[in-house]
């Protein structure tokens, strides 16, 4: 009897244990899910849905589920801010993963900093995010940097049998920062290279004639480019018909993954099979881990795309490191989950990444290859595609 | 300083360019000189003739004509949707304040770019040259895309045909009278409300027609309308809102100012067109072949 009782009653005191216990840990995510950076955000916001879900279908994390709410921030650094504020005080979310452009990434930032909430970056490139001045202790940044892919970028080119270089980049933060980053580190490792033209057209800009026109009267050998995206379309779609593209043998490496299987598929036959490109991920990618394959099957049946999004890794990743430092502080206190991203190392399906103690950057790398046609595949792929580990040059 | 190819090619591009805008924009100028309300939704229109043309082509498939029959095909199915939106809701909104009108153009943007949305995605959309106008041609020493020199050519053709309508033939006679004094040309027994439409379909068709042949040189994408819109405005700024040949006169002048600002100005490519837009408004507000309003 006496037994029983004391075992009811543990069992009362063990109740709100519990109940705690049961209580999810909610993830605020804004992300633009509107406008042509949907192109990315939308995937993005599925791979961290993707990861969430089946970490809860295993129980969760310390036994307790994750709720990710996700909210568009229009791509828009205003409305980021208002989202992000909006899910801190009325959706009480305890962690913030998300953002996209480079001007929604710092301005989060800053609000992550005010509220004392750790938030991870899965996107923005730019430096500005951690830099020394703008570092705080819950800011983390999953992506690639501006540094990282503009000295990657530098390290390919490096190698092509050309000296006279052009650069075409958007004139905005992202734009200018990759640019400065690939010439001060090709001047650095290939000093016989000199840049011949800059082409600086405004972000979103719809004719490049006027700029390809420009830049082809200086003669380049070869030209590096950071239009991204959907934009990259619009201009290899101008520059090969002007001819650029054989009049630099193809010397060219696109940024701002342009040799994504999103942009080659959307261009099929018209993609200028040749130049170089790169991307966050490859469904292809073969000579990677057990660890991706596996996820590319996973990710190819969450988005029922035959041919999986580029941008969906980006969302899983920044999802994994959340719920690996919550694994390793124990616990859900921000002081501790933010302490135990310092240097936390994560098995991802980009290969192993580790967030630096010093400034809270892990080292993401890209992918890069040349592209060429594939009869596999409806559309080029880059082949042989390369990871470049940036790790010996991020400083 | 720059060889005579260069210069050349450099205005033909600037001419390429003028004639899309010129294209676009006048069907915003004469929706606005008729029903006296800047049509927020032409880009709107423009966006879904360029998916509609990417559409039809994707269905027909790669034949020597069947870009021609897709652009021609978007460009008709865009006017049907602008009879409809015309006929059905905003016929409701003549007579109310023009601010409601305008709200409505709004309106419909976020509708219909969230249609495109739900049926096209948010991947973006790519449309092949036309077969036999994928490469360039040569023409003193500059390279010039075969398929821009055929829309150098289409421009001033679809220029003169329209301006042809409006000076020669009755319905153009309304068209402008519609422009001057639409109270009086109703009390002559006018069918203005017909007019309206037709005006409606017509800017539509036109908006649709640019979309559609844009695409073999652009990426079709969520978001494409709004960047056209506030092109289209600015060359309709310049050139006066609501003049034809001030259109054409405003869409030249853009073309050449961004060809040439770029080498003048290489970072403020943008600043020279809304520079020259800022000077066109404090010289002469109503632009430069306008006429005042009353």
């Amino acid at each position: 009897m006496i037994r029983l009782l004391t075992l009811a009653l543990a069992a009362l005191l063990a109740l709100p244990i519990a109940a705690e216990a049961q209580k999810p840990i909610k993830v605020g995510m804004p992300i633009p899910l509107s406008g042509p950076p949907a192109l990315f955000g939308e995937p993005a916001s599925k791979g961290a849905q993707m990861f969430v879900d089946e970490l809860n279908a295993k129980g969760g994390v310390l036994g307790r589920k994750i709720e990710l709410v996700i909210r568009d921030s229009k791509a828009d650094a205003n409305e980021a801010v208002r989202v992000a504020r909006e899910l801190i005080l009325k959706e009480n979310v305890d962690f913030l993963v998300g953002t996209l452009t480079s001007a929604e990434g710092p301005a989060v930032s800053v609000v992550a900093k005010e509220n004392k909430i750790v938030f991870i970056a899965p996107i923005p490139k730019t430096d500005q995010l951690t830099a020394a001045d703008k570092l705080h202790p819950y800011v983390f940044r999953v992506a690639a940097t501006t540094t990282i892919e503009g000295r990657s970028a530098a390290e390919i080119v490096a190698k092509w049998p050309v000296t006279k270089v052009a650069t075409i980049a958007f004139d905005y933060a992202y734009g200018q920062d990759v640019t400065k980053a690939f010439v001060e580190h090709i001047k650095k490792i290939k000093p016989s290279v000199e840049i011949v033209d800059q082409q600086w057209p405004k972000l979103g800009e719809q004719d490049y004639n006027p700029f390809i026109n420009a830049q082809m009267a200086k003669k380049p050998e070869a030209i590096v480019s950071s239009i991204w995206g959907g934009f990259f379309v619009t201009y290899s779609k101008q520059a090969k018909a002007l001819g650029a593209f054989d009049a630099i043998k193809y010397n060219f490496i696109g940024l701002g993954e342009a040799g994504s299987p999103e942009t080659t598929k959307s261009m099929g036959a018209d993609y200028p099979v040749g130049i170089w490109g790169n991307s966050y991920d490859a469904f292809y990618w073969d000579e990677s881990s057990p660890l991706h394959r596996d996820y590319t099957a996973r990710i190819s049946k969450y988005l029922k795309e035959e041919y999986p999004s580029s941008w969906a890794i980006q969302g899983y990743i920044g999802m994994q490191f959340l719920a690996e430092a919550i694994k390793k502080a124990g616990s859900a206190d921000t002081e501790k989950v933010a302490k135990a991203l310092l240097g936390l190392t994560v098995d991802t399906p980009a290969g192993k990444l580790t967030i630096r103690e010093k400034d809270h950057q892990a080292n993401r790398g890209q992918l890069y290859g040349k592209t060429v046609k594939d009869p596999k595949y409806p559309f080029p792929i880059m082949k042989p595609v390369t990871y470049v580990d940036p790790t010996r040059f991020m400083d | 300083m720059h060889d005579l190819s260069f210069v050349f090619a450099q205005s033909l591009s600037g001419l390429t360019a003028a004639m899309f805008l010129f294209l676009i924009a006048s069907g915003l100028s004469r929706f606005f000189a008729v029903l006296r309300v800047l049509n927020f939704a032409h880009g709107t229109f423009y966006m879904l003739g360029a998916y509609s043309a990417y559409q039809i082509v994707s269905w027909l498939g790669s034949g020597p004509v069947n870009f021609w029959v897709a652009a021609l095909g978007a460009a008709l199915a865009i006017a049907l949707l602008g009879g409809i939106v015309e006929r059905f809701l905003f016929q409701r909104l003549y007579g109310k304040e023009e601010l409601y009108q305008l709200l409505f153009t709004y309106a419909l943007v976020l509708i219909l770019g969230d249609v495109a949305k739900l049926i096209w995605g948010t991947q973006q959309k790519s449309v092949s040259r036309p077969p036999g106008l994928t490469g360039a041609v040569s023409v003193l020493g500059a390279t010039i895309p075969s398929y821009n020199l055929l829309i150098i050519l289409l421009g001033p053709a679809i220029a003169l045909g329209f301006w042809f309508v409006l000076q020669r033939t009755r319905v153009g006679r309304f068209i402008r009278a519609a422009a001057l004094d639409r109270e009086t040309l109703g009390a002559l027994g006018v069918n203005v409300n017909a007019l309206y439409t037709g005006v409606f379909v017509l800017a539509s068709f036109l908006g649709g027609l640019g979309g559609a042949l844009i695409t073999p040189m652009r990426a079709i994408v969520p978001g494409m309308d709004t960047d056209v819109i506030v092109e289209a405005f600015v060359v309709v700024v310049i050139g006066g809102l609501g003049s034809f040949w001030g259109t054409f006169l405003g869409a030249l002048i853009y073309g050449q100012v961004l060809s040439f600002g770029i080498l003048l100005f290489p970072r403020f490519s943008i600043f020279s067109i809304f520079a020259l837009m800022a000077t066109v408004l404090i010289v002469r507000p109503w632009g430069l072949l306008g006429r005042p309003l009353k």
